[in-house]
């Protein structure tokens, strides 16, 4: 079992929900398609990006 | 005359106010096209011809007074809950937004579209009605979320239908299709009656034949009036970073074609947090949608839609905060670029529809799942909330549509739609007017 397939079992065993093989493969080609954008976006250096204070999507930034 | 599905929109609906069309005949012609037409693309999960004549003695003389249109199966009517691409309804029957909209410019809703299960991806390959075919292949994929009414506009069974995008869902299969979509202006139509109302990314619009067809819809779902301006004369700019980026040649070449044609001030620009767009559509579509799910929905679910939902759940709650940092990011990038260009432009797809069988594209880079590269191309509207719109420019040499996508500033839909038709214009009709195989005469 690689490192893949024990998080998503601790994690699946943590909020008491059902996991199977058949789960576990499709997680993985998820995982592969998807993962490294996250891992980037989590390493991305955002500090000096603000929130909107007053989103609204029908508009253009106000802030 | 010929068939009434083969007109356009606005030939229908000038025929049935001059009274050189009956409304009746009209319907009655559209579902019988819907049974000749729907075994090959199934783009239609539901017809209530009952309901359909009542909507048509009681329509209001609107701008589509007595013309068949059809609706995406995530938006309640009073006689159908919308069920989302699965066997289960979603949210109650009910007069939704769109339904009244439409009801209040007199079209008469003939069928209810496919789309992929749970709105939850690009091929509409996956539903609980089976995959939806697509008008110039129907072994290939039509596209999604929206894809029935892609494929039922492109197939000529209805000159418009409504189409949701959350995450490309209208101008992704309006590209695959060779149709036009243009996806309105976020949050710009009220969204109550509509299964993803929750959505901070989703907005509705027009899957048309062109862009005439598309102003002409596209004023009903808005409530008001999308004028004809000028569409020549603009100053466009072009994001290869990611967006011209690993593309099939032959797409990359017809969008270059149409631009050329168009004669417009082209140039080369760049927008920050740009690579970040695929993930940060992703992140917030998915992690947002996961409250909507209940046990029944899961245990409804195919094996793969149900283990996605296992994988959302398991995203680290940074993402989405992250997600959220960039569409602001995104959002200030192209209000600043707005100031200098009229609209921003690259291909709807990175290559054309692939086979239902495997729907996996090929990219200079080699093969690629079509899910991350349809929503890589797309995510930036959804995420930013500017309209957008695909333009069918050309066919590939299996004679599958290629599409572009122009995206203008908040509220600028009629910018798109002048654009639009100054590329058919230049380009001689020729992309829009073109009948796919299952619309050619017999022998």
């Amino acid at each position: 079992m690689d490192a893949f397939e024990q998080q998503v079992r601790a994690a699946m065993e943590l909020a008491e929900q059902d996991v199977d093989d058949t789960d576990i493969a499709i997680m993985r080609v998820a995982d592969e398609v998807y993962g490294s954008q996250v891992r980037a976006l989590l390493a991305e250096d955002l500090h000096d990006v603000k929130p909107e204070l007053d989103f609204d999507p029908s508009r253009a930034p106000t802030s | 005359m010929s068939h009434p599905q083969d007109l356009s929109l606005r030939a229908q609906a000038d025929a049935v106010r001059s009274g050189e069309l009956d409304a009746g005949e009209l319907l009655d012609a559209t579902l019988a096209r819907f049974e000749e037409r729907n075994g090959d693309l199934n783009a239609v999960v539901a017809t209530f011809p009952e309901q359909s004549r009542r909507m048509l003695d009681e329509a209001p003389d609107g701008p589509l007074r007595g013309v068949p249109v059809g609706i995406k199966d995530e938006f309640s009517i009073p006689w159908r809950a919308p069920r989302n691409g699965s066997s289960i309804d979603a949210i109650p029957a009910g007069e939704s937004a769109v339904f009244r909209r439409l009801r209040d410019a007199g079209a008469v809703v003939a069928g209810v579209t496919q789309m992929h299960f749970w709105g939850a991806g690009t091929t509409g390959h996956v539903s609980a009605y089976g995959p939806v075919g697509n008008p110039w292949d129907p072994t290939r994929c039509a596209g999604g979320s929206s894809g029935g009414s892609a494929s039922a506009v492109g197939g000529r069974m209805l000159g418009a239908a409504v189409g949701a995008d959350g995450g490309g869902s209208v101008r992704l299969p309006a590209a695959y299709c060779g149709v036009t979509g243009l996806k309105l202006t976020n949050n710009v139509v009220p969204r109550d009656g509509h299964v993803h109302a929750h959505s901070a990314l989703g907005a509705f619009g027009p899957l048309c034949r062109d862009a005439a067809d598309a102003r002409l819809f596209g004023s009903a779902l808005l409530a008001r009036d999308l004028t004809a301006g000028d569409g020549s004369g603009l100053r466009v700019g072009v994001v290869r970073d990611p967006f011209w980026d690993d593309i099939d040649p032959s797409v990359e070449k017809a969008c270059r074609d149409a631009l050329d044609a168009a004669g417009w001030d082209v140039e080369e620009i760049s927008l920050e947090g740009a690579e970040h767009s695929l993930i940060a559509t992703v992140v917030i579509i998915t992690v947002e949608a996961l409250p909507e799910f209940s046990d029944e929905d899961l245990a409804a679910a195919d094996p793969l839609s149900r283990a996605l939902i296992k994988y959302e759940r398991m995203m680290p709650a940074e993402a989405l905060a992250r997600a959220m940092r960039v569409r602001s990011q995104l959002r200030r990038a192209v209000a600043s670029a707005f100031e200098t260009y009229d609209a921003i432009a690259w291909p709807t797809v990175p290559a054309v529809a692939p086979p239902i069988e495997n729907p996996t594209v090929e990219r200079p880079s080699g093969p690629s799942p079509a899910e991350p590269a349809n929503v890589g191309q797309a995510g930036l509207g959804n995420l930013t909330g500017i309209p957008g719109i695909n333009v069918p420019v050309g066919f590939n040499e299996d004679g599958m549509p290629i599409g572009l996508m122009l995206q203008a500033a908040w509220n600028r839909e009629e910018l798109l739609l002048d654009a639009a038709e100054h590329i058919e214009q230049a380009t001689g009709r020729r992309h829009v007017d073109a009948e796919p195989p299952i619309a050619a005469p017999a022998g």
